[in-house]
């Protein structure tokens, strides 16, 4: 089943790269399109699939590739993933759909956004660590193409700077991989066959540290941040939709999937240090973008503050931490999808993107009043508002982790409050006063481009109230990853004997 | 007209010196344009409906709703006032303008009997479901008028209400209109003022419905004249209103109220108001001009300074205002927009469509048509004013002709607020 959802987007890829007639773009976008909906319904249908109660893989498949090498064709998905599969399928259909028809040269632009999403459904469900690396490395290519191509102004210098952001995380990754197989005298890079218990503290301190590094630019932690801003603004609103919505993810993913589970015991060890930097991140992010004058920088640099949530939320260890931290990413993905996507209709219709010159967006006749509506909900569920998804990701980890990290969870929910004060001068400057009659002549913002920011508001505001489907998936693998955590305190040991169910 | 003015006089050193010139050659504050022509008088006409009903419905209200506590029917109009006559159409019209039928007109019963549902439902149903003509506005523009016609003070009408002869009139009305009611009575006895400034508010109905009474026909006419190809420039139109101001001044304003199958003249015919002194120019001061400033845009808060602390410096009227928010909350001139929106003529739908967002953003293109129409109305008052105080354009004398331009540049100081729209409507671009 996870192989014919890899499979699709590269016969999609295929069948839009290999078209025999010349094609128009929106014969090319319908074709994408189809593809797209089609992985959708194919998640669904591994959803309907899912055994709820299970902690372990599901899915699996197993294919000796090199063995040699210690490479296999190793599949699976478990709480973690699957609940990521989702979100990539629902953002990928809306990237495609999202202002698709007027694109350029779409021969390429499809098959690079089916390549990438390709890329990403491989990663999650690797379960050998070298066919992980594959697939991540695999994102790299089209997406510097997508930024590179189809994105703004400094497009170039945005592309270089992720490109080689990206390569270099790839490297520290594969670096740490090979280092754990080949100390611990692992016959296979298959994630089930290694275990590091019997390296020394040290080594596993190493390896760890690449991991983080590694993942921590993918993610991105502060320090290791400034290729985000540069991309997330110059990728068009399709692309940042991907990048900051999916491939964000795939850091956290990463980090949790290889740091915590393959190093439990260290985990423990890092852990403090890991939630200062979580919370760093937060910090930074949140006071960036009450700097910021662009909007969709503004944006960007909120997505620094959430994901250093979902570090706080994974340093905690606790099981509703760890829970917290994947409704984090979902959450974080559909909110920075309608955000951008957002942003990026205003930017179209507006022609700017500036605070200064935006104003009175909510006018219903003259305005971008449903935008506007749809905007002021985006950064309400971002900020953490109650009833809407955002509340639910962020509660779940600031319980989490409040009995691990005290100080360092308070810090969160202070910035938490800082977002509410960058989303309200965002919209105040944006959504409301009043327009400029020299320059309030907008065109109509479509029905159809409406679509897809309806679908993400609808499904935002619907986890929010009913939290459940989001964490269903995800509570037997994370309360079992936890348990493998060796606890540092004896608060942690109560936690761990409560075996959390909600 | 004459454009001979131009040679006798050096020009005009005024930020509006075109206008101004403009004016002088007897034209209007907008450009002669066929597409200003074609917009005004577009609009004229779907302002001439709904006019149709808040003058009828203003004069129902002054004459037999009257003191009525629960009020809860007053946009119900009987038939009696849609079939009551005009006074300025039809065959028995006292000074026939519009040459149409002297009843209410046929478009505006058509929407109050289909309204923009299309369906025949009870009239109570299309209240509720507010699918009716926003007699609120109309509402709206008596209370500037009552409220600023207080400060204003330059017509006897407003003083009059004061004069002891009108209380006494009001008093025998109030008396006879609760007759038989010693709750209201007692009342009245306890605050006579209450009471007595209710019917001084009811006598503004009647003298808003009275001035709307003659420029409904008006602007049929003038849309009939314009289908007729006889209406050609804008300086043509202006000058059909100021005829038409001059011609119809002397009419009387008065109130009456119909209590029990009586008449008590609570204003009398006989005082001699008239409607141009007493109804047109407070009208255009007060609802042009000054009106009150919109919730929606300016904060009321003492200490913010926003509002002027006198009301001769309210500049809150259509020619200031701020069309680009119309359907947006505390815009009341929204209100108006969406009943002009049920009457527009097909060749001004047409022109609509093909500009900004078409037939979504029609409220506020109409309502730049509007200002446009309000500024070639307040032209007409203008000239009919510089006709009235001061000399022809083609005076001979070059004395004469600097009079009629110092007047001409006052009126226009009105304009150099920052608020004014004067200068976005000399161009296509704002609509």
């Amino acid at each position: 089943m996870l192989s014919l959802l890899i499979g699709l987007p590269l016969i999609g890829a295929a069948l839009i790269g290999f078209w025999p007639s010349k094609g128009s773009p929106t014969l090319f976008r319908n074709i994408a399109l189809a593809v797209a909906v089609g992985i959708l319904g194919w998640t669904v249908a591994i959803g309907t699939q899912f055994d709820l109660a299970s902690p372990g893989m599901q899915f699996q498949e197993y294919l000796p590739w090199i063995p040699q090498l210690g490479l296999s064709y190793k599949l699976g998905i478990d709480g973690l993933s699957f609940p990521l599969l989702g979100l990539s399928a629902l953002l990928n259909c809306i990237a495609i759909y999202g202002r698709g028809e007027t694109v350029e040269r779409p021969r390429l632009y499809y098959p690079m956004i089916f390549l990438v999403n390709a890329g990403i459904t491989g990663a999650f469900a690797a379960q050998n660590l070298l066919l992980f690396v594959l697939f991540y490395e695999l994102e790299l290519i089209p997406l510097y193409l997508l930024i590179g191509i189809w994105g703004g102004q400094k497009r170039g210098y945005a592309a270089m700077k992720f490109l080689i952001y990206t390569a270099l995380s790839g490297i520290l990754i594969l670096a740490a991989f090979l280092g754990i197989a080949w100390l611990t005298h692992s016959s296979s890079f298959d994630i089930g066959s290694i275990s590091t218990e019997k390296l020394s503290l040290t080594t596993q301190l190493i390896l760890l540290t690449i991991l983080l590094i590694g993942f921590g630019i993918k993610i991105p932690l502060v320090p290791l941040h400034t290729w985000l801003p540069d991309a997330y603004v110059e990728a068009s609103p399709a692309v940042a939709i991907l990048l900051g919505g999916i491939l964000a993810k795939l850091g956290a993913y990463g980090l949790i999937r290889f740091g915590l589970q393959l190093f439990p015991e260290t985990w423990a060890v890092v852990g403090p240090g890991l939630a200062i930097i979580g919370v760093v991140s937060v910090m930074y992010g949140a006071f960036s973008a009450i700097a910021q004058k662009d909007i969709k920088r503004m944006v960007a640099y909120s997505s620094i503050g959430h994901m250093g949530y979902i570090l706080v939320a994974a340093a905690a260890g606790t099981p509703l931490s760890l829970l917290g931290a994947v409704a984090q990413m979902v959450s974080h993905g559909l909110i920075l999808a309608i955000l951008f996507y957002i942003v990026g209709i205003i930017e179209q219709k507006v022609g700017t993107r500036e605070l200064d010159v935006l104003n009175g967006l909510m006018n219903p006749h003259r305005g971008l009043p449903l935008t506007s509506a749809l905007l002021i909900l985006g950064g309400m569920a971002s900020a953490g508002i109650p009833g809407l998804v955002g509340f639910i990701a962020e509660f779940m980890v600031f319980q989490g982790s409040f009995s691990v990290f005290p100080v360092q969870t308070l810090l969160c929910i202070i910035a938490s409050g800082l977002t509410a004060v960058y989303f309200a001068i965002l919209i105040n400057r944006t959504c409301f006063g009043k327009l400029d009659n020299k320059l309030a002549y907008y065109p109509k913002v479509l029905a159809a481009e409406r679509i897809p920011a309806l679908v993400l508001a609808v499904t935002i505001f619907i986890l929010g109230i009913q939290p459940g489907w989001l964490v269903r998936w995800s509570e037997p693998t994370t309360t079992a990853m936890v348990a493998k955590i060796i606890p540092a305190n004896s608060a942690q040991i109560a936690q761990k004997l409560n075996n959390f169910t909600p | 007209m004459t454009t001979a003015t131009s040679t006798k006089l050096p020009p005009s050193t005024h930020e509006f010196a075109d206008i101004i010139h403009r004016l002088e050659a007897g034209g209007a504050m907008l450009p002669d344009t066929p597409e200003n022509l074609m917009q005004i008088i577009g609009i004229y006409k779907a302002y001439a409906v709904p006019m149709d009903f808040y003058w009828r419905d203003l004069l129902y209200i002054a004459e037999e709703v009257f003191l009525e506590p629960f009020n809860f029917f007053k946009y119900f109009l009987p038939k009696e006032y849609l079939e009551l006559h005009n006074h300025y159409a039809g065959d028995d019209a006292d000074l026939r303008i519009w040459r149409g039928e002297a009843t209410a007109h046929p478009e505006l019963l058509a929407f109050m009997e289909k309204g923009e549902l299309n369906q025949k439902i009870p009239r109570l149903f299309h209240h509720w479901l507010h699918d009716r003509v926003n007699m609120e506005f109309a509402e709206a523009c008596m209370r500037a008028m009552y409220w600023h016609g207080r400060d204003m003070g330059w017509g006897k009408f407003d003083a009059y209400l004061d004069s002891d002869e009108y209380k006494a009139n009001a008093d025998v009305a109030i008396k006879a209109y609760f007759k038989g009611n010693p709750v209201m009575l007692g009342l009245y006895k306890l605050f006579p003022e209450m009471f007595l400034e209710q019917v001084r508010q009811l006598s503004y109905y009647s003298n808003l419905g009275l001035f709307w009474e003659v420029m409904a026909p008006v602007f049929f006419e003038m849309s009939d004249l314009y289908d007729e190809g006889k209406l050609t420039t804008v300086p043509e139109a202006m000058n059909f209103l100021v005829n038409g101001i001059f011609a119809i001044a002397g009419r009387p304003i008065y109130h009456h109220a119909h209590i029990r199958g009586e008449v008590y003249e609570i204003i009398p015919k006989s005082k001699g108001f008239t409607w141009l002194y007493e109804a047109a120019l407070p009208y255009v001061e007060a609802v042009f001009y000054r009106t009150a400033p919109f919730r929606g845009t300016k904060s009321y808060n003492a200490q913010a300074k926003q509002v002027p602390d006198e009301q001769k410096d309210f500049h809150y009227g259509i020619l200031y205002a701020d069309v680009f928010p119309v359907g947006t909350a505390g815009i009341p001139p929204t209100l108006l927009m969406q009943d002009m929106l049920h009457f527009l003529p097909p060749y001004l739908v047409d022109y609509y469509r093909q500009y900004c967002r078409g037939e979504d953003d029609m409220l506020i293109q109409l309502g730049i048509t509007f200002q446009r129409s309000m500024y070639c109305v307040t032209s007409a008052v203008i000239q009919a004013l510089r006709t009235a105080l001061l000399y022809p354009l083609d005076d001979p004398n070059p004395k004469h002709l600097m009079a009629n331009r110092r007047f001409f540049e006052s009126q226009l100081d009105r304009f150099k607020r920052p608020e004014s729209r004067i200068r976005e409507i000399q161009s296509q671009d704002y609509r």
